[in-house]
């Protein structure tokens, strides 16, 4: 029997740049029991898209659910309207859609992992992180014309097209990129003191993944093999190259090598795609209205994004459901900290990379 | 040493996220990162409202957020300045008369500089910061401080416990 504390983390809190509420029972330092409230960014996404927006803003809209994962927001619901309504995409537009949303990943994971290392006192590299970082957003700004919200995909396919100099560019600069990358990684593979900081903290065994159906790179770190990218055919990635990242220790230091390798992985599908870019179209018109329902599956950067669409011949859809991957993860998140020490929990919770726009929409 | 003199030289930020889409807030990350580097005005990210004088308010302020907003508000020290950053934060954006949505954030604090963009560009923020930074400086001079109240006369010293006792009508114990 210790000293019995209640401790408040968040919403408003330095580690983190998003309203989420941890209401933590410790004693002794050892945490007991867990309140999370995650309502506080809630803004009625699903609604506005079921009454005040067409089906072609639609795409517009719920890209603003996420600044981080824009792109896969409006992939998975583009193809989802597309699926609907049967439209036959440009192979030139599925492969310019493959190279943005890799693109995006990247950044997102070096923004994950710059994160987690500064959350875990290490400023330095946090710099360093977003240093690199800056590259792939002056790559996607050159690409799509914005650093964040791209409104690159459209329903029948893209906005805008690549130049054959904006191709040359990327490849050039993604050379230099991925020997950054590889640095990076290197430290975080390496490094003794993160090794110290990091290996066997917060530990999701395999076990422990199943039963909570854990998504994205937490689960691929804990030796499970879930990627929607292998699972769900909606942009043609066998074709150049992917691979899947997995790994066992289920640990903070796996979850960041996860990303680490799945950056390098990415760098090289962009780099195999812009080789084979097809020749043609990237853009078809549209006729006709939704009719029925479809769903889709997306592996955003945090994991699989879930889209269910229904339409009756109207403007103006039926329903739109949107599950995203950091509700998935928010459980085991909770059974983790029973039983964890207080000082780790900043470092954990960053280590999931949780996105609280896109769980309370 | 004179606090007051180098608050304007070495302003604190606060940042709160009232319902942004995280599109506005990697901005600002990116502003303290080295390569726009908001460092190099002095300024510091600290997540204490109690220290703080410039604060950043991202995206368009839901009903939840709006008590935390208010709070925050309150609990910076005079003189303050407000920043909205984004298209949400000014006007609510994309997100304007959705159900649970404030719309901007001046519908519920006052503010000084507006930022516009979706999402607003590094260097507009900077630009922006920069102006509250000015803005910042006149109210520093404007500032009237608070009257300080006469010290009351305590005709008996303060006893907590007697106090208690006092107003719950009951002996402590019994």
């Amino acid at each position: 029997m210790g000293n019995r504390i209640t401790i408040p983390f968040g919403s408003q809190h330095v580690a983190l740049p998003e309203p989420i509420k941890f209401v933590f029972q410790t004693e002794n330092e050892r945490i007991t029991s867990v309140e999370v409230d995650v309502g506080y960014v809630h803004r009625g996404i699903e609604k506005a898209c079921q009454t005040k927006f067409k089906y072609t803003q639609v795409g517009y809209v719920v890209a603003r659910v996420c600044g981080l994962c824009s792109i896969s927001h409006t992939l998975a619901y583009v193809t989802a309207v597309e699926r609907l309504m049967e439209v036959e995409v440009p192979k030139r537009a599925l492969y310019l859609r493959l190279i943005v949303s890799e693109l995006d990943r990247v950044h997102s994971h070096l923004l994950a992992m710059g994160h987690t290392a500064e959350v875990a006192g290490y400023e330095n590299l946090f710099m360093q992180t977003f240093r690199y970082r800056e590259t792939v957003m002056e790559l996607l700004e050159l690409l799509t014309g914005n650093r964040v919200q791209y409104d690159y995909a459209c329903i029948g396919g893209v906005n805008r097209d690549v130049t054959p100099e904006v191709a040359k560019t990327l490849k050039e600069r993604l050379k230099e990129l991925k020997e950054k990358c590889l640095w990076i990684k290197d430290v975080f593979e390496n490094d003794l003191t993160l090794k110290y900081r990091w290996k066997g903290v917060g530990v999701v065994t395999k076990e422990m993944a199943k039963e909570f159906n854990v998504v994205g790179p937490p689960a691929r770190a804990a030796g499970l093999e879930t990627d929607c990218r292998a699972e769900f055919n909606y942009l043609p990635f066998d074709e150049v190259g992917y691979k899947m990242v997995v790994r066992k220790g289920g640990d903070i230091y796996d979850r960041n090598l996860v990303r680490a390798y799945e950056v390098l992985n990415s760098i090289e599908m962009v780099e195999n795609a812009l080789d084979s870019l097809p020749q043609g179209e990237i853009k078809v018109p549209v006729k006709g209205l939704p009719d029925g329902e479809s769903f889709v599956r997306v592996e955003a950067p945090r994991g699989e994004l879930f889209y269910y669409v229904k339409g009756s011949k109207k403007l103006v859809l039926d329903r739109v459901r949107i599950r995203v991957p950091t509700f998935a993860n928010i459980p085991v998140m909770k059974e983790l900290f029973i039983g964890m020490d207080y000082s780790d929990v900043p470092a954990t919770v960053i280590s999931f990379d949780p996105c609280l726009s896109c769980t309370a929409r | 040493m004179d606090l007051k003199k180098f608050r304007s030289k070495s302003p604190w930020l606060l940042h709160y996220n009232t319902g942004s889409c995280n599109g506005c807030d990697i901005e600002i990350l990116a502003c303290l990162a080295p390569k726009y580097d908001l460092e190099r005005f002095g300024i510091l990210n600290r997540g204490n409202p109690k220290q703080s004088d410039v604060l950043i308010v991202t995206g368009p302020v839901t009903k939840r957020a709006r008590e935390r907003l208010i709070r925050l508000y309150l609990e910076m020290p005079e003189p303050k300045v407000v920043v909205a950053v984004g298209a949400c934060a000014c006007t609510g954006g994309v997100f304007r008369h959705m159900y649970n949505v404030l719309n901007g954030v001046d519908k519920v604090i006052p503010v000084d500089v507006y930022v516009p963009g979706c999402a607003a560009r590094p260097e507009a923020i900077i630009d922006g910061v920069v102006k509250a930074l000015e803005i910042l400086e006149r109210k520093r001079k404007d500032f009237v401080p608070p009257k300080v109240c006469k010290n009351l006369e305590v005709k008996e010293p303060v006893n907590r416990k007697f106090f208690l006792e006092k107003c719950l009508g009951v002996k402590n114990g019994s």
